[in-house]
């Protein structure tokens, strides 16, 4: 039982290397996603069939296809068309690993956030408009401190799906967790030792998030306004 | 101070109103009255462009609301509107309320905004809410608040849409009796009512409205008690 233990002690500083860096892509892709979703909730949202036609064609693509196909194409489909591998040399495979995640998540957060904004009754948004509010007052003082509240629970599962999904960066190589896994056990080949301990790495960070939100959500009395 | 020209509006293919001309001097109190559907809120909307005309002119205070080019947020800062459901911005203290039109639009100091807030407040009794927040509050008191929040932009014309058809019975006197005050005080305002205690007392003139268009005004004494039309003549009846 003690080699059980001992094989996890010893790959232990390689498996908070993976962590560290499924932390680092997980927050990356967070933020830049939820900035994605805030922009294109906004063209969805907004009566410029230019803008909304653009949010919707976004969200069809980058919901409607595998992630895994997306980080495939992007990683090693597109630099067939635009030399990205050299403009981007050597960060080419976290940034493609970055923007594949980002695109797909932020596909999703648009819909949370749009949502989001429209469960705000219209009544908020006329009595904006009343005491002479401009749309982007009625949007940053109004209705988005409203949704705001409301998009906390479902945007925090969106954010759990990310972490999980950043372990599909460990296709095109990135020593996240996933991949520190593999490559430890293709030396060890203590698979059951190995995984366990990566399983309980995924699932400290998700309740460490999940905490956070319980926190976010007694905060801002989420039920109450 | 208010003139509408041969206003007409549709939704889609419904036309709505169809033709309505009114105006409105300075300190007048006009109550339009008028069957559900009619139109009347959606005249109300139009008089501070939360609704566009498909034709016809508005203008308040010589400016045309109706033309293209003009800044609609500088006009909806002196044209109050209370709207029958209040409409407090739920997320926001009463005291918030009342001061983000101020700090926000108008570029008021907190504390100068803050002060004006505690004076309407004391206006319309409610001092002792300004740290609650509106779902805390009766219906009366939400659509004393809102009131509140609409005076604080200085307006120069108050428009309410049945601001009382949404309370309970109880708290309708409370409200009408701060409308009452302000157009004692010389408040200009377009009051949509069915209250007619509150349209012989306060009222100059009642205007009715009937699919769309004013189909007779006058003196509330000459509406409700000598209606001319048949169509008002029902609809009197039925709310006496
Ligand atoms: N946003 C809208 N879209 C479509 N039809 C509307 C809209 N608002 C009002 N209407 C229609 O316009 C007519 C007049 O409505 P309204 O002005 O609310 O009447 P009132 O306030 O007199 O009850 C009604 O037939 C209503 O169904
Ligand atoms: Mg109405």
């Amino acid at each position: 039982m003690g080699g059980f233990f001992s094989v996890i002690w010893q790959n232990l500083p390689q498996l908070l290397y993976g962590a560290k860096l499924t932390l680092f892509f997980s927050v990356v892709v967070i933020i830049v996603a939820t900035i994605l979703g805030l922009i294109f909730a906004l063209f969805k949202i907004s009566h410029n069939p230019v803008f909304k036609k653009t949010g919707e064609v976004y969200v069809h693509i980058f919901r409607g296809l595998p992630l895994l196909v997306e980080i495939f194409y992007i990683y090693f489909a597109l630099p067939m068309i635009l030399p990205l591998h050299k403009w981007f040399d050597p960060y080419f495979t976290p940034i493609a690993g970055i923007l594949a995640l980002s695109l797909n998540e932020g596909a999703y957060i648009t819909e949370i956030i749009r949502a989001g904004i429209l469960s705000i009754g219209k009544g908020q948004t006329e009595a904006a408009y009343s005491i002479g509010m401009t749309k982007y007052q009625t949007m940053r003082y109004i209705i988005l401190p409203q949704a705001f509240k409301r998009m906390i629970p479902p945007l925090v599962n969106q954010f759990i799906q990310t972490i999980k999904d950043t372990s599909l960066l460990s296709v095109i190589s990135i020593s996240e967790l996933t991949r520190q896994g593999q490559i430890i056990i293709s030396t060890t080949f203590a698979s059951l030792q190995i995984w366990t301990a990566v399983a309980v790495i995924y699932l400290a960070m998700i309740f460490t998030l999940t905490g956070i939100s319980g926190y976010l959500e007694r905060r801002f009395k989420i039920d109450k306004r | 101070m208010i003139n509408a020209k041969n206003v007409k509006k549709s939704f889609g293919k419904n036309l709505v109103l169809k033709g309505v001309s009114l105006s409105v001097k300075p300190k007048e109190v006009v109550v339009i009255m008028g069957a559900s559907g009619s139109g009347k809120s959606t005249f109300l909307r139009c008089l501070n462009g939360l609704e566009k005309v498909y034709s016809g002119e508005i203008y308040i205070n010589n400016v045309e609301i109706t033309h293209n080019k003009t800044n609609l947020n500088l006009v909806r800062r002196e044209v109050g509107m209370v709207f029958q459901h209040f409409n407090l911005f739920a997320h926001l203290s009463v005291l918030d309320n009342i001061t983000i039109g101020p700090v926000k639009v108008l570029g008021k100091s907190k504390e100068e905004a803050e002060n004006i807030a505690m004076n309407l407040l004391k206006k319309v009794g409610l001092e002792e809410k300004a740290n609650n927040y509106p779902d805390e509050l009766s219906g009366g008191q939400q659509q004393r608040v809102a009131i509140a929040r609409a005076l604080a932009m200085n307006p120069i014309v108050m428009l309410f849409d049945e601001p009382t058809s949404a309370l309970d019975p109880e708290m309708v006197g409370e409200v009408l009796s701060v409308m009452r005050n302000l157009a004692k005080e010389g408040m200009t305002m377009i009051v949509v009512t069915h209250e007619m205690g509150f349209a012989r007392e306060v009222g100059d003139r009642v205007v009715f409205m009937d699919d769309g268009q004013i189909v007779e005004e006058g003196s509330p004494q000459e509406i409700f008690t000598y209606p001319k039309q048949e169509r008002t003549k029902a609809f009197i009846s039925k709310i006496l």
